[in-house]
């Protein structure tokens, strides 16, 4: 009964705690639109001497044509290759003059770039950054170059790791016709068959002021970072950008099943079900929130439910984990995937994932876990300002996927109203076969290639 | 009127609206507890606190054949506790750190076992998550089913690592530099399968006490909160303890033939990885900050540094490529590497070797200096702008016995480093003629 109080009483004095945060975020964030279309989200965060520079493009791997998969992906690594003002790996060299960090990624639905630095060097980032925005002007032999790289890193990261090529596998399985069934550092095959002109292409088509969001946090003031950015971003003309198919993956009719041999000791299990994601303008919709605290009751902490029963209780796999997403410009999936314990199968490890999975569509879950996940989520929106770099991504990855920074706040109270039986309801609905994909790593032995020698 | 206008004053700073100037923020000495020395630094714009607790607990004190103790030791701390009022399981335990929306985790490396606790500042939920987190530090149980279940699994995840060739490399490489020092022998499924819930327990009444520890916090609590949290960590620990067999010296890298420093190890991948280095300097090494800034030339500078230059802008060759120095308290190394598609292993090892001797030989030019001194001075402010950064500032300047006042002069002591030190300081603690290689999956046409 005690701890029963004291679990209420935490909860209330979080909930007073988040709307503080909340009303914190509304009153020190400004947002702006430039002439040409570009649109600024400044966060003032003054307790350090530093702030984040970002710049998102919203165009990702699906944004992509067949037979140039991979394009946004090397368009990020081209930018690094001079303007007409500033020759090639120069950039990396005035950011790191001014003490900045930088760097860049690459997503299914966006591409961003970003630099930190302390606060009285913004303004010589942002002119940088403005600059290779419409000047980017590389030549064909650093493109052949950097196109090595690339695959170097496809290499690194996709070949020679069975985790990516599983994951590489489901989405390629899962997906038909949208264009998330598509790594995003391309197919080998494009990447060897990619022109420095597709490079161009992709950067002359989706690189425009109105095609981007500035999204800069930190220890400045939101007016001076205006006047700074219109001088420089403001210069850039607005130009219509193409036109976005929108490739809705059509319904799917039944299970689908995938398998990959690799180099590896432990079978992997992965179990993707089409789910739906949350959609700009239908911040109401509860199914989305639903689906994000199922994955934290299966998965959010040391005690959740797969955890406990599978890698515990049962000791069929080795480690367990849930993905999902609610926000994104693309179709999600709600994704389970194991690590066989030693000695088990990966037909053992499905059968007490589904039994797991029964066992909460038809039961129920307790109020008591629900609570458990709220609180966590409210305690980590206290986290998440330790760092204003983590507020820069947070507020660019849900503007890229259709919503405004100040929805972010709504969607987390919302996610407080939602009840147990919310919970169960979407698990019943949406965690069924005819919407699975189940993709196995059988694991091989390494070939055999001589002896080590000295 | 004044005392309204005191009064939203002390609102705002409370809400942190208001900011006191960008100085950096000082290390506060805290009252030693059971031999246990404390730091804290107060930062009141969040309604957090971040502890720390160092223990001298490191995977160098695994006794031989049994390498891996120490990370279980820490590891299995979380799962199962006997508390005040009784045993606490494993469940218990993490639904009560998820209740207070806590997060406390545990770390080993070479040196030191970490215990860290991120939880909210008020008092209640603070003094429930750091009474928990003492229990986990105080007495651990051990189950034996847990211990068995934790080691199987171990085994089954280092089954998994010696299928990868990041894994495989870093292995070998740690054996090769660390020769004898007992970092050398990595955990292996042989090792573990020995581990006993009596070496665990044991291993933790040996090392985990007051006079092996030191905590750290950063957040907002005032100095005597702070004590109160250290107080309330240690309570139970015993303040020492028998003596500990000291380690073997950690030594220099000895000079060898090149037949007996590297080792080619065969391996069926698409790229091969390679990786060079020998032991080096440890933190609070006179030459630490020449090694920093000259590094950064080499192959620590992000985008700009000349490996990266040569091995990725100019010749395509990789897409990591990168040099650093890992200096401790007692032991450090310096290490190199990248990986490269396997028929061109032999191509890029030379360039990663011919670089890393001609910086040796010539140090750094005069720009070059220039612009590493300008990237890290510059950016100084970007390496404790948050509650965690400082957290990892003060936790190593409390572990590597450096000045309370580093992070005062930290960029004074860059700004002081000249041309000729980093050049010295290189010829004095690398050599080629010293440096261990692996390389690993190259095949040469």
């Amino acid at each position: 009964m005690r701890s029963y109080l004291l679990r209420i009483s935490c909860l209330f004095l979080l909930l007073v705690q988040l709307s503080w945060a909340g009303s914190q975020d509304q009153a020190d964030t400004h947002e702006f639109q430039l002439r040409n279309g570009l649109k600024l989200i400044v966060r003032e965060d003054h307790r350090a001497p530093t702030v984040a520079h970002m710049v998102w493009y919203r165009a990702g791997s699906m944004d992509e044509i067949n037979g140039r998969t991979g394009v946004a992906h090397v368009l990020e690594h081209m930018m690094f290759k001079g303007t007409n003002k500033v020759k090639s790996g120069e950039f990396s060299r005035l950011v790191a003059a001014v003490g900045g960090r930088e760097n860049a990624f690459t997503s299914r639905d966006y591409t961003a770039y970003f630099q930190q630095v302390e606060k009285s060097k913004l303004d010589e980032v942002i002119k940088l950054e403005a600059d290779r925005m419409s000047n980017l002007n590389f030549d064909d032999a650093e493109f052949l170059k950097e196109i090595q790289v690339v695959m170097e890193e496809r290499r690194l990261r996709t070949e020679d790791n069975p985790s990516s090529l599983l994951n590489e596998s489901l989405m390629a399985t899962a997906y038909m016709s949208s264009p998330y069934r598509h790594p995003v550092v391309g197919w080998m095959n494009d990447l060897q068959n990619m022109k420095a002109s597709d490079a161009r292409d992709w950067y002359r088509a989706w690189y425009k002021p109105n095609n981007a969001t500035v999204v800069i946090t930190g220890d400045v003031d939101a007016k001076k970072v205006l006047v700074t950015v219109e001088k420089y971003y403001g210069a850039v003309a607005a130009q219509e950008l193409p036109a976005r198919k929108p490739q809705v993956e059509p319904p799917q009719k039944g299970m689908k099943q995938v398998q990959i041999k690799a180099p590896a000791d432990s079978a992997q299990l992965a179990m993707a079900w089409k789910v739906p994601r949350l959609e700009p303008g239908k911040l109401d919709d509860p199914e989305p929130y639903a689906l994000e605290l199922l994955t934290a009751v299966l998965d959010g902490y040391d005690n959740a439910r797969l955890n406990r029963t599978l890698v515990k209780q049962e000791k069929v796999v080795n480690d367990v984990g849930v993905g999902y997403d609610m926000v994104s410009r693309g179709p999600e999936l709600f994704l389970i995937s194991a690590t066989m314990a030693k000695g088990k199968t990966v037909t053992q490890a499905q059968a007490s994932i589904r039994k797991a999975l029964d066992d909460l569509k038809q039961k129920g879950i307790l109020e008591s876990e629900l609570k458990r996940i709220k609180v966590r989520i409210l305690s980590d929106q206290i986290y998440k300002r330790d760092s204003i770099f983590g507020q820069a991504m947070e507020i660019g990855s849900t503007e890229m996927a259709g919503f405004s920074w100040k929805d972010i706040d709504y969607m987390l109270e919302k996610m407080q109203t939602i009840t147990p039986e919310q919970v169960q309801a979407v698990a019943k609905k949406y965690l069924i076969d005819e919407g699975l994909t189940i993709a196995t790593l059988d694991p091989q032995a390494r070939k055999a290639v001589g002896k080590e020698g000295q | 009127m004044r005392a309204l206008k005191q009064c939203i004053v002390l609102i705002l700073l409370s809400l942190g609206l208001v900011t006191s100037a960008s100085a950096i923020l000082p290390i506060e000495k805290l009252e030693t507890y059971k031999g246990a020395k404390a730091y804290l630094v107060q930062t009141k714009a969040l309604p957090m606190v971040d502890i720390e607790v160092s223990i001298d607990a490191g995977d160098r004190y695994d006794p031989a054949g049994k390498s891996g103790l120490a990370d279980m030791t820490a590891g299995l701390m979380n799962y199962g506790v006997r508390g005040d009022k009784g045993l606490l399981s494993e469940a218990q335990i993490a639904d009560e750190i998820a209740d207070l929306g806590a997060n406390i985790g545990l770390t080993v490396g070479g040196e030191r076992a970490i215990l860290r606790i991120r939880t909210l500042s008020r008092k209640d939920l603070r003094d429930r998550a750091v009474q928990l987190a003492a229990t986990m530090l105080t007495a651990p149980t051990y189950d034996a089913n847990i211990v068995a279940r934790e080691k199987q699994r171990t085994i089954t995840g280092l089954l998994e690592a010696e299928t990868k060739p990041e894994y495989v490399l870093d292995r070998r490489f740690k054996k090769m530099v660390y020769g004898s020092y007992p970092l050398g022998d990595a955990p292996s499924a042989k090792s573990v399968a020995t581990i006993t819930t009596a070496d665990l327990r044991q291993f933790h009444k040996q090392f985990y006490r007051g006079d092996r520890m030191i905590v750290s916090i950063v957040g907002d609590v005032d100095a005597a909160q702070a004590n109160e949290i250290v107080q309330a960590l240690l309570k139970k620990i015993p303040q020492s303890g028998p003596t500990i067999a000291q380690l073997p010296d950690f030594q220099r890298s000895s000079v060898e033939p090149l037949a007996q420093r590297e080792v080619q190890i065969p391996f069926d991948a698409q790229q091969a990885h390679i990786a060079m280095g020998m032991t080096a300097v440890a933190r609070n090494n006179p030459d630490y900050f020449p090694l920093l800034v000259g590094n950064y030339v080499l192959g620590g500078g992000g985008f700009v540094s000349r490996l990266m230059s040569e091995v990725r802008e100019k010749r395509g060759l990789a897409y990591s490529v990168f040099s650093y120095f890992a200096p401790g308290k007692e032991t450090g190394i310096f290490q190199a590497g990248l990986q490269t598609k396997s028929n061109q292993g032999a191509l890029a090892f030379e360039v990663l070797s011919n670089t890393i001797a001609q910086f040796i030989a010539d140090g750094p030019t005069v720009s070059e200096l220039g612009a590493a001194k300008a990237n890290l001075i510059n950016g100084y402010p970007l390496r404790i702008d948050n509650n965690r950064k400082l957290l990892d500032n003060v936790s190593s300047i409390a572990w590597n016995e450096l000045p309370l006042d580093t992070m005062e002069t930290w960029t004074k002591q860059v700004e002081a480093v000249t041309l000729e030190q980093v050049t010295v300081a290189f010829q004095k603690y690398l050599a080629m003629d010293r440096m261990r290689i692996v390389v690993l999956g190259a095949q040469n046409k």
